[in-house]
């Protein structure tokens, strides 16, 4: 734009410098000079600015031809030809969704356009860094973009405030003008707009010694129907295998829906379907192993619809692994029922042991610990805590007596009774959350029928989960490291409350038990681009696909050392929602940046076109426009004309 | 070696001029027999009219082959011949300082008057200068002598322009001086209120002079034909303007057109003999053209 704008300043500063350079002449013909100079004015100095702009803007666009631009809503009204151009492309699983009516996915569409655009750009090196690898590669030529594997479809997640901060990386050891041109979908799980490495990433930018600009291509339209599905959890329980499953509806349809479901085990094939209503529904299925099968895996898949990689989910199993919990109570009964709850009978794999406070046994194959003593101390204090940040979970009830010691910062009230005829009954309670929740199937934890006339209300940094009916805590949360800390206010003794109905005891204590269990499996779940897969682990799973990208970057189920592994894709590439214009301006805040969200329908359609055709046409209309003005205009024969001898 | 100091007399071309006679459009009255006619009857050979005798005629001139015919008097009459008395009335102001493409103009006007008051006084008639500018109007009265063709030159040779133009205010003093019809011949850019000079040459024509005008103009002045912005500085007052000509050009050319167009139609008015004059055109041809014009058809 400078040379543009130094090019269309020649013509004026030559007219200035001659008018600056003025000749003197001594004159006889002072008069007519003088009333030419006073009627020399309106339309004679128009015509002369004219010619001056004519010129001006010839030259203008010479320079501006030169410079090779391309307009169009990418590009804004002109680009000139940059050096560089680093394109930083959206791998993420998400770009394999297509815009409604649309053969083609997001990342094919953004490649086709991205193709044309570069052609223009014949004289520019180009390198790409792609959100898979985030590593700089260099373009041979854009025909070739969408058969590079670095281009290829994945199951990765994207995290552009790191993939910006790498492109800014490359160009500090770049010269030239640059540009990062930027191909995404926008998907608010990609850009991380709370990040703290924005900071980072933005300084890294603005302070390079020739900050580039950075276009902004969201290929943007309106989602095709599109359901998502995800494994939660794959639990050996027995001889089955009880899957949790998560449908997403992606797309913004509120119909209900039913979706035939087929679920892949070992080489079986199993069919079902699901009844959809609203935009997001949680599962489980159970379907029966193999005998004597010690592992396995499979998938489980949805028809087709608007992104093909979203539709399957694997999952893998390994050998039955008991399910143990412990119970630590002072009193009989509560150990009785809390034995019986965390373990009841015809509950394959599940068991429970009763333990002092004194000699708690090794707690490290143990899933989840009841304790109805008063909190641990100590050494076991330590033990507790390990086993807290290790992923188990360990639900404390209250204890009889007034000890009033703490643990991890909480602790008891004193005892509490209700007063005579009366008792406490538990009236509200978190029911999307906790271990009151609602069932899968949205029926409701009795917790109501709950009555007690003894209790310890929990005090301490905890978030409350359900309260008695005079609003003290019934049930608090506190998550320590992976695993979770429950306080329940009440013991399972009928000399406290009826809490020993299974009613609410018996899912409160599964839940527990559940959840503390899910750190064994989590072994053979895990997400594309953690570090649990080796990269020489090779894919074992039959699941039909045309996939050219690495095999790191992709979901299936891979042979580890320790049996098969499933890999999904990441949970956020599911998550609906996208940055908006004004979330992105603050997180490209200081930088030359502009969006371009492209809508067409066409995939043959080019972000931009050439113009320098058209600017040399221009030059041409604006010199032949300086010349027609310029010409002398005809004037009437006049006496001015010598004619010597002219009598009369 | 100084240059010579009647550089502006071109003894060559004024020998092929000599041939040809100066003529007078009108009759005049000189104090000589001469070349020119008379407004009155005289002694030349050029049979003039008839008319009735009347007591005191000279009765030598009675026509008696009409008396013969008719038995009235008659008295033949015959123009009378007389010498011319010429007045060239050369401009001094600054403006004719100015030398663009051309010769200067008070060069080109110093070599017409020197010319044709040599041609006149080799022909028996008589020329005088007169040199007008705003402050000062000298003059050189007309002789017929040759030895007085030097202070002509002199004069002339002196003549260094200045100041603003003192050109009709010397017309109408030359109107009013000279007594008799003379030829006045006037050397100027005329760059002069054209009204004014309107009635100077209307005061001459009233006085019965043959006037004569060389609206000597440098092709510059003509055709304004600068490229790059100038300032033109005034050379009879000083007065100074920066302008662009190509800016301009077009309304110089009109104003100079509408001038050039009153000024000849105001001589036409005062029955002078106007010629527009580039400074940059060869004298001789413009010479003998002037000339051989000015010879009466038939003679």
């Amino acid at each position: 734009m400078l040379w543009v704008l130094l090019a269309a300043a020649i013509p004026i500063i030559v007219h200035l410098l001659n008018r600056r350079r003025h000749r003197t002449v001594k004159w006889a013909a002072m008069q007519f000079l003088l009333k030419a100079s006073r009627e020399s004015r309106g339309k004679k100095r128009l015509r002369h600015l004219l010619i001056l702009t004519c010129r001006a803007l010839a030259l203008a666009a010479l320079a501006f031809a030169a410079a090779q631009p391309v307009v169009g809503g990418f590009f804004g009204l002109g680009a000139g030809k940059p050096d560089l151009i680093v394109v930083v492309l959206d791998r993420s699983a998400s770009m394999e969704s297509s815009p409604a009516n649309f053969g083609h996915s997001r990342r094919e569409i953004a490649l086709m356009r991205l193709k044309g655009a570069l052609k223009d750009f014949s004289g520019s090196r180009v390198v790409m860094i792609d959100s898979a690898s985030g590593q700089a590669q260099e373009v041979p030529s854009p025909q070739v973009l969408d058969e590079l594997t670095s281009t290829a479809a994945t199951d990765t997640r994207a995290d552009f405030a790191k993939l910006l901060g790498q492109a800014a990386d490359y160009l500090l050891h770049a010269s030239g003008k640059a540009e990062i041109w930027v191909v995404t979908d926008l998907q608010a799980a990609n850009w991380h707009p709370e990040d703290a490495l924005w900071e980072t990433t933005r300084a890294a930018l603005t302070t390079l010694p020739q900050p580039p600009r950075i276009r902004i291509l969201s290929v943007a339209g309106k989602d095709s129907a599109n359901q998502a599905i995800r494994t939660l959890s794959a639990r050996r329980a027995g001889d089955t295998l009880v899957l949790g499953l998560e449908v997403v509806r992606t797309d913004e349809a509120t119909q209900p829906l039913t979706l035939p479901l087929s679920i892949q085990l070992d080489g079986a094939t199993l069919t079902d379907s699901i009844a959809i209503s609203g935009q997001r529904l949680q599962l489980e299925k159970t379907v029966p192993l193999p005998p004597e099968r010690e592992n396995g895996f499979g998938w489980i898949s949805l028809p087709g619809d608007g992104n093909p990689r979203d539709n399957v989910s694997y999952f893998a199993y390994g050998p039955a692994r008991p399910v143990k919990s412990l119970v630590v109570a002072t009193t009989g009964e509560a150990a009785t029922y809390l034995g019986l709850a965390s373990a009841p009978d015809g509950f394959a794999g599940q068991s429970a042991a009763v333990s002092s406070a004194d000699q708690l046994p090794e707690l490290s194959d143990l899933s989840t610990l009841f304790w109805a003593a008063p909190l641990p101390q100590g050494e076991t204090a330590r033990d507790v805590q390990q086993f807290l940040e290790r992923g188990g979970q360990v639900v404390f009830f209250a204890p009889p007596g007034d000890d009033s010691s703490s643990f991890l910062d909480l602790s008891w009230n004193p005892t509490e009774t209700s007063p005579p005829e009366q008792y406490w009954i538990l009236s509200q309670w978190e029911r999307g959350d906790g271990l009151l929740r609602d069932s899968l199937d949205g029926s409701p934890v009795p917790a109501d029928r709950l009555r007690a006339i003894l209790r310890r209300t929990p005090t301490g940094d905890a978030s409350v989960l359900a309260r008695w009916d005079d609003g003290e805590t019934f049930l608090a949360r506190k998550i320590v490291g992976a695993g979770t800390l429950w306080m329940v206010a009440t013991l399972p003794d009928y000399q406290w409350s009826n809490l020993g109905d299974a009613d609410v005891l018996l899912p409160l204590c599964q839940r527990a038990v559940v959840a503390g269990s899910k750190r064994f499996e989590t072994g053979r779940l895990t997400e594309v681009g953690t570090s649990l897969l080796s990269p020489s682990a090779s894919r074992i799973d039959d699941y039909p696909h045309r996939d050219t990208a690495e095999p790191r970057f992709l979901a299936g189920v891979y042979r580890s050392e320790d049996g098969p592994l499933a890999v999904n894709r990441p949970t956020e590439e599911d998550l609906v929602g996208a940055l908006d214009p004004a979330g992105l301006d603050l997180l490209l805040d200081g930088t030359d940046h502009s969006l371009f969200e492209d809508n067409r329908t066409s995939a043959s359609d080019a972000l931009g076109r050439p113009i320098w055709q058209a600017l040399l046409v221009a030059m041409l209309l604006l010199l032949l426009s300086e010349a027609l003005l310029c010409l002398p205009k005809r004037t009437p024969a006049t006496l001015a004309t010598p004619r010597p001898l002219t009598r009369a | 070696m100084s240059p010579p100091r009647y550089e502006f007399l071109d003894a060559d071309m004024l020998s092929r001029l000599g041939s040809l006679p100066v003529e007078s459009r009108t009759a005049m009255v000189g104090n000589v027999a001469g070349r020119h006619a008379s407004p009155h009857r005289g002694s030349s050979v050029e049979f003039a009219e008839y008319r009735k005798y009347v007591p005191g005629d000279d009765i030598r001139r009675l026509d008696w082959k009409a008396y013969a015919r008719s038995d009235r008097y008659y008295i033949k009459e015959f123009e009378a011949d007389t010498n011319l008395r010429a007045y060239f009335v050369v401009d001094g102001s600054g403006s004719m300082l100015f030398a663009g493409k051309g010769e200067a103009k008070v060069a080109y006007a110093r070599r017409i008057a020197a010319s044709l008051s040599y041609l006149l006084v080799n022909q028996g008639d008589a020329a005088g200068v007169s040199i007008c500018t705003e402050k000062l109007h000298l003059e050189v009265p007309p002789s017929r002598r040759p030895a007085h063709l030097q202070r002509i030159f002199d004069t002339l040779a002196d003549l260094e322009p200045g100041g603003e133009t003192g050109l009709v205010g010397a017309l109408h003093q030359i109107a009013e001086k000279i007594n008799q019809r003379a030829f006045v011949v006037i050397l100027s850019d005329l760059f002069t209120d054209p009204a004014a000079l309107s009635e100077a040459l209307q005061h001459l024509r009233y006085r019965k002079h043959d006037i004569s005008v060389f609206h000597l103009m440098d092709p510059q002045e003509l055709h304004f034909d600068f490229e790059r912005p100038h300032r033109f500085v005034d050379l009879e007052d000083g007065t100074a303007l920066v302008a662009e000509p190509s800016l301009i050009a077009e309304e110089y050319q009109a104003a100079l057109s509408e001038f050039m167009l009153s000024v000849r139609a105001k001589c036409h008015d005062a029955t002078a003999d106007y010629q527009l004059v580039s400074t940059d055109t060869p004298l001789e041809p413009l010479l003998r053209e002037f000339l051989i014009h000015r010879i009466p058809k038939g003679k």
